[in-house]
């Protein structure tokens, strides 16, 4: 199936420069556009666009540099958005229980949830507990050799069995509700009062953004990069050429999850809740059509799927083409997996240059013909 | 060549849908005209919950169609723009965001789960909109920016277990589906039949989708309860009742009362095996008033002749005709001015389920309580009902029971 994408290799170094101008145009689009559109509700939505496209990066990361598919990322997406929520759901209630607490019949905080009391101490969290946690399913599943669709399979098993943990557990974690009313870290976001606390979130999550595109951009362009690519092509090959296949696919996995999970505490603070919907397995889905109909494999491609796919549903609101949607969506993703394996990006790339080659060859022709 | 070409269509596609999406962006709907006024339907029209939220909807189209026949509200036609929720709450607090701020509503008429009202809740305090919620709830909250018309619990759990203890059952068994609701009434009732020096033999709970209930019926058996109480949501009714009929159990041999158990649900999951048991709700499609047979026979005429009406949709119908008293009141749209309105506590409708009136404080309605029997022809008849409109209590201040076991709200 990767033959498919070794173009990608052929012409990378041009096609690399026009990836990073294409991210240059959207984040300076996205960082004008809270100057020119009006109200918040928009800038809001596009603050959460930003958030799924760092998802996005995550996975290809994983599946499209390294061939792994994973179609449980909403639980990393989740962990994070929790950790974050609960957060911030303390500083509201100052550090005493909630209210799904109180109604599942607790009188005290439980102990896992008092770190989240404290700012810095949540932030470590993020990072630290995806990493860890991923970093302990991966070293498991990798030594054992587990690739491919097994691979996929347990991921999407851990997704269900977390997120069952989540559903069932509603006194500690708010059931099928999740954790809802909160503000952002700046306090309130939503209405015109409080534009300015949701600009200083939008301009973050910006930056968290373009870091996460830099990173990813620099870890592919080296030798690690080559490397993840090797393993996707060919694993056995990597492997005894002396390269320790697993701890590549390991840091990548659990790399993947933090980034998850960062783009997971940053949603709550646009979305104002999280509940478990985020963790199911179709969200989960959902999150690997972004990058396959964006184009995988290219970083670009993860961030303009998720753009693409969620304004487009943003639209979409109602009459037929709501009902319509989801059978659009799953076209628009079989018609991607089987005659563009590149998606929007590889259609761009493959058929740009051609396009301006013969208007120019065109041009060339009428200029020879006046003389 | 021919695979070249199918490629060039699906681009094509692709060009078409990217620009009817960016073209889209740019149109905003306003607040309406000199005639008319827009009010937002925000319901999920895809998802798990499309089937029930449908019926609310067509409620709410069904009333609105009928006031602009009536010559509209302050003289004004009302328009209305249908977001889709999706059955996700992320998704519902998105599109109730992008109703009140981009296309400016007046209102909103919408959600149907305790999630997604939730999801919403901070998005229509800090815009100071205003949602009107139909549904019936696990109560424990009262939002300014919130008018909740379904029954708060003790407008229909309450009533339904005193029913049950005045009857002589005494074991109960509580069953439910495992989210907040069930697990909120639960606790109320659990604290009610303490309270009344009766015993709860044993509390289950079901996955959403659960479908095998052979462990909790061995449970039920071993019980051996007079009555079990059933919060179960959707599909796990269908399953349970199903499986409890396939050992030859029936209300003699165990009743049930159930709270999320409509005419709707009635009918999905098949009258013969509900026949004789018992639900609690403020309105049934048989209900006995003059203003319910023109309301069913509107909305079998609208919606075709096999759609029944259920509480839910009748509360969704007494919504619009309530927001529209409110405005009248305030003599204006303005948001906060009905507010005021509705804190007036004179708001009020003769509605399909009798004479309501919205309590300024709590936002909730006063209304009547019916107990009823489901029958084979897959109706739901009154076998007893509250001689007047109950008031709304959400926190339950007002029930000694329930203060003596802590259920309040939070500080």
């Amino acid at each position: 199936m990767d033959t498919l994408l070794k173009p990608a290799l052929h012409i990378e170094k041009k096609s690399r420069r026009g990836y990073h101008i294409t991210f240059a145009v959207i984040a300076a689009m996205l960082a004008l556009s809270p100057f020119i559109i009006e109200g918040t509700s928009l800038v809001q939505f596009l603050g959460k666009c930003m958030c799924y496209a760092i998802v996005g990066i995550a996975l290809d990361l994983i599946w499209g540099y390294t061939g792994m598919l994973s179609l449980g990322h909403g639980l990393w997406f989740c962990l994070g958005g929790y950790a974050m929520a609960m957060f911030l759901k303390l500083d509201g209630t100052n550090g005493k229980i909630t209210d799904f607490m109180q109604t599942g019949g607790l009188t005290e905080l439980p102990w896992f949830w008092k770190p989240f009391g404290s700012f810095p101490l949540t932030l470590i969290l993020v990072i630290l507990i995806p990493a860890l946690f991923a970093g302990i399913v991966g070293y498991f599943v990798f030594r054992s050799r587990i690739k491919g669709v097994y691979f996929s399979i347990i991921t999407q098993a851990l997704t269900w069995a977390v997120y069952s943990l989540f559903m069932a557990n509603s006194k500690f974690t708010g059931g099928n509700n999740g954790i809802t009313d909160i503000a952002s870290i700046f306090g309130k976001t939503k209405g015109s009062a409080n534009r300015t606390n949701l600009l200083i979130i939008f301009f973050i999550t910006l930056a968290v953004l373009v870091l996460v595109y830099l990173l990813a951009t620099f870890l592919t362009g080296r030798k690690f990069g080559k490397l993840l690519i090797a393993i996707r092509d060919g694993e056995n090959r990597t492997y005894f050429s002396g390269y320790s296949v697993n701890s590549y696919k390991n840091f990548i996995y659990a790399m993947s999850a933090v980034l998850a999970a960062i783009a997971g505490a940053l949603f709550v603070n646009f979305n104002g809740s999280i509940t478990p919907t985020q963790m199911t397995i179709s969200y989960s889905i959902t999150m690997v059509i972004w990058v396959a109909v964006g184009g995988r494999g290219t970083i670009i491609g993860a961030v303009i799927g998720a753009f693409f796919i969620n304004l487009c549903e943003y639209n979409f609101s109602s009459g037929i083409l709501v009902e319509a949607w989801q059978f659009i969506i799953g076209a628009i993703f079989c018609l991607t997996i089987l005659l563009f394996k590149g998606g929007i990006v590889g259609i761009v790339r493959d058929n740009i240059p051609e396009l301006i080659r013969r208007i120019k060859n065109r041009k060339n022709k009428t200029a020879k013909e006046a003389a | 060549m021919k695979k070249g070409l199918i490629k060039k269509i699906a681009v094509a596609a692709a060009a078409l849908c990217f620009t009817m999406t960016i073209s889209s962006c740019g149109k905003a709907a306003g607040t309406g005209d000199e005639e008319s006024v827009t009010v937002g339907l925000l319901h999920s029209l895809t998802g798990s919950m499309a089937i029930s939220e449908k019926a609310v909807s067509d409620a709410e189209k069904l009333a609105i169609e009928e006031i602009n026949t009536a010559g509209g509200v302050l003289g004004k036609q009302i328009k209305f723009i249908e977001e889709d929720g999706a059955s996700d709450p992320s998704t519902f607090a998105t599109k109730a965001e992008k109703l009140i701020d981009q296309d400016k509503v007046v209102t909103v008429f919408g959600c149907w789960t305790s999630s997604s009202r939730k999801a919403v809740k901070p998005v229509f305090e800090d815009y100071n909109a205003l949602l009107w919620y139909p549904v019936q709830y696990e109560g424990m909250e009262a939002s300014e920016n919130i008018v909740y018309a379904g029954a708060a619990p003790n407008q229909q759990i309450v009533p339904a277990v005193e029913y049950l203890i005045e009857q002589g059952y005494k074991k109960f068994f509580l069953m439910g589906s495992d989210y907040v609701f069930p697990r909120t009434a639960n606790m109320i009732i659990e604290a009610q039949v303490k309270a009344a020096g009766l015993e709860v033999v044993g509390v289950e709970y079901a996955d959403m989708e659960q479908t095998d209930f052979a462990a909790i019926i061995s449970k039920i058996e071993a019980a051996q309860p007079d009555v079990i109480l059933n919060t179960l949501n959707g599909s796990g009714n269908v399953s349970f009742f199903k499986q409890m009929s396939e050992k030859n159990y029936t209300s003699e041999d165990y009743m049930t009362m159930s709270f999320s158990i409509a005419e709707e649900e009635v009918t999905a999951i098949g009258p013969a095996l509900l026949t004789n048991h018992l639900v609690s709700w403020n309105y049934y499609q048989t209900t006995d008033t003059a203003k319910n047979k023109d309301f069913v026979a509107a909305y079998k005429a609208k919606f075709g002749e096999n759609r029944v009406t259920s509480d839910p949709a009748e509360a969704a119908y007494i919504n619009v005709y309530l927001w529209k008293a409110a405005v009248e009141k305030a003599g204006s749209f303005d948001v906060d001015k009905v507010i005021e309105a509705i804190e007036s506590g004179e708001i009020s409708f003769d509605a399909p389920e009798g004479m309501v009136t919205l309590n300024g404080d709590n936002h909730h309605l006063a209304k009547p309580v019916r107990i009823g029997e489901i029958r084979a022809d897959g109706l739901i008849y009154e076998i007893k009902s509250t001689p007047a409109p109950v008031e709304p209590d959400p926190y339950l201040t007002t029930y000694d029971w329930a203060v003596a076991a802590g259920i309040q709200p939070l500080e």
